[in-house]
């Protein structure tokens, strides 16, 4: 029974009857003032793409700012460290000498021990600051994520932009539809993320003019 | 682990990845770490120079990760290359293709310094027993 409508419909008159319900959609926004509305969310659009990006460009800056910080900071402990371990490994040298009989040496020997336990402590604050670095680097990758959302949406943002510039290409005056070619000659496909309220060549208006039945 | 002098190539499109993977690695303790922005870049350094290993993102401008491995294992000279994708393609579908392109293993992103260590010798511990 469905076959047998669809069969009977004929492509030409599939499209013929698009091309009608489609101007007189166009009929009844520009009734309804909805043009306007329509020009307006389109001239909108770059507005909110340029806010993305300059979202996107400081979340950028701010995470190569950490990094670099942790890059340098990370050495500094290793420096740290290092520098402790020698030196404890110098005063282990000297307290293995037998201590003195009379105990004169007995003051330094004390302050010795009191030396290698701080650097102990050094040594294991450094670490930890290390695995804290590395921590403070890992969440830096926020970055990446959000970067890839926010590309994702810049290019849902353009293509809507597209589609509702192409409804004012096709369906505006004369007299707005010309200025609105001459920008299309500077179009997208030159420089995409920049001006994008031009958007295709006049082939590309005219197969979709063709194909609506106008 | 591995040889330590194991030559490493990270290809992701955004620096700050590519950092934070390069520093894993050094950490894990393979210093021997170069990088790539695409597929394209990487299989250019691939054909050019000798890598051990590759650690590489999905979604990428010009050549996207799966392409790259696909070239990779179609190419008799890299076939063999392990590489391990670090993507934040989650979708189950994503994992099969991953797997059935020759894929050696695949971390979602955020992930861990551990869950990047366990992976890599997971790969080095096939790697051996199948040498």
């Amino acid at each position: 029974m469905t076959e047998h409508t669809a069969d009977s419909t004929s492509p030409d008159e599939v499209l013929s009857r698009i091309g009608h319900m489609t101007r007189a959609l166009h009929e009844n926004l520009r009734g309804l003032g909805l043009d306007k509305l329509i020009e307006k969310a389109a001239s909108d659009i770059p507005d909110a793409r340029d806010r993305l990006d300059y979202v996107a460009r400081l979340s950028e800056g701010a995470a190569k700012r950490v990094l670099d910080a942790t890059d340098t900071a990370g050495p500094l402990q290793d420096g740290i460290d290092a520098r402790a371990a020698d030196l404890t490994r110098s005063w282990q040298a000297l307290l293995a000498a037998p201590a003195r009989a009379d105990g004169a040496d007995a003051e330094w020997r004390a302050l010795a021990e009191r030396t290698m336990a701080g650097l102990a402590e050094s040594r294991d604050a450094a670490n930890a600051t290390k695995g804290h670095l590395m921590d403070i680097m890992m969440a830096q990758d926020f970055q990446d994520l959000t970067g890839q959302v926010i590309k994702r949406i810049t290019g849902i943002a353009q293509n809507l932009e597209k589609q509702l510039v192409q409804v004012l290409v096709d369906f505006a005056p004369s007299e707005i539809k010309r200025e609105l070619d001459n920008g299309l000659l500077n179009g997208p496909q030159i420089n995409p993320e920049g001006q994008s309220d031009v958007v295709a060549d006049q082939g590309q208006v005219d197969d979709l003019l063709d194909s609506l039945g106008f | 682990m591995a040889d330590p002098k194991m030559r490493f190539l990270v290809v992701d499109d955004f620096s700050t990845m590519r950092r934070i993977v390069k520093n894993l690695l050094k950490e894990l303790g393979y210093s021997n770490v170069d990088e790539a922005e695409d597929g394209v870049q990487a299989l250019a350094k691939l054909r050019s120079e000798q890598f051990d290993f590759v650690v590489s993102d999905w979604n990428m401008p010009n050549m996207d990760g799966l392409t790259m491995l696909q070239n990779i294992r179609a190419d008799p000279a890299l076939a063999k290359l392990p590489v391990l994708m670090v993507t934040a393609e989650a979708k189950k579908e994503n994992i099969i293709a991953a797997a059935q392109a020759g894929a050696n293993g695949y971390v979602v992103k955020p992930f861990t310094a551990a869950t990047l260590d366990e992976k890599l010798n997971k790969i080095f511990e096939k790697m051996e027993k199948a040498a």
